[in-house]
């Protein structure tokens, strides 16, 4: 699975700490890098990492920002787009199963470093549910 | 105030507790549903709250489901609306105060009672500080399209809901 990171300037560090965990932990995940330098703000990030996802060109996302709503905020704009800004094991799982969301956000300023590692872990670990929750999804696709 | 609340079935007890916390506050509260525990479908309520603050018949949003994420995405697909998933206070008060968020959500299911009631006295107690108007606006016109069919109109969800009474969506 190709998982896209992105971050703005409060979220790069937690975003290469992650980075390194996906990657030196031998989870067979390919880690597209989309801020190897800080992105100007969380909008540029999380705006950025979206379109990678809605084209194909990785398959999840995770986005870093200081309190982790702004990204989600902003990209959820985006036509097709689902993010959700996690903060704890459990919404990190359920919007997988639940939302088939295309990323998460997350809080660098809110969430430490082994919160992270599990959220990421409950995000990346489960597939989409499908069945019921598939009109939610296709009802939010109307939406612009 | 006037806020706008809605829900999906997974959490319609928290959001009466919200409801009444509200009332008791002395603000107005429309209440678009859901009202009970049949299983329905969040975005139909995250855009009924949406079209209230887009149109200014609502100063502000609530909005909650099992996780947040599903309601709060739906809200926040509508043009005007800055919808915030928080699962704290501090959140609460950054999004108001530098995102101008004119809807708060939260996982009813995820917070307890006790934080969902501060979660939104909170937001509604701060105030957007007037610094970031650079950065709303560039969040504001992140999405350029626009879907006028979705803007306050009832029928919006009937093809998918005529599908979901067929049996076309099982798990």
């Amino acid at each position: 699975m190709k998982i896209a990171l992105a971050s703005d300037k409060a979220g790069f560090e937690l975003k290469n700490y992650i980075k390194d965990y996906l990657e030196n932990e031998g989870k067979g995940y390919e880690i597209v890098d989309l801020s190897e330098e800080p992105a100007a703000d969380f909008v540029d990030s999380s705006v950025e990492l979206s379109h990678a996802v809605l084209d194909g060109k990785t398959d999840r996302g995770i986005m870093f920002d200081e309190y982790g709503t702004g990204s989600a905020m902003a990209s959820n704009k985006i036509h097709g787009m689902v993010t959700a800004n996690v903060t704890e094991e459990n919404t990190a799982h359920m919007t997988t199963q639940h939302n088939g969301a295309k990323a998460i956000a997350i809080g660098a300023g809110i969430v430490g470093k082994k919160r992270a590692e599990s959220i990421v872990d409950e995000y990346l670990g489960v597939d989409y549910a499908g069945g019921r929750h598939q009109i939610r999804l296709d009802m939010l696709e109307k939406l612009y | 105030m006037i806020i706008a609340l809605g829900n999906d079935h997974i959490v319609t007890d928290t959001k009466i507790k919200i409801s009444e916390m509200l009332k008791a506050m002395g603000h107005k509260v429309i209440d678009v549903g859901t009202y009970d525990h049949t299983r329905t479908h969040y975005p139909i309520y995250g855009l009924r709250v949406a079209n209230l603050v887009r149109d200014g018949k609502a100063d502000y949003g609530v909005v909650l489901c099992g996780t947040g994420v599903g309601i709060s995405t739906a809200a926040d697909k509508n043009q005007g609306v800055r919808a915030a998933l928080v699962a704290d206070t501090t959140v609460a008060k950054y999004a108001k105060e530098h995102l101008n968020a004119n809807v708060i959500s939260f996982g009813g299911a995820v917070v307890g009672e006790h934080l969902a009631e501060e979660i939104v006295k909170t937001f509604l107690a701060a105030d957007y500080l007037g610094e970031d108007d650079d950065l709303v606006k560039k969040i504001d016109a992140v999405e350029s399209k626009d879907n006028p069919e979705q803007h306050d109109n009832p029928h919006f969800y009937d093809h998918e809901m005529k599908l979901w009474d067929e049996g076309f969506y099982h798990d």
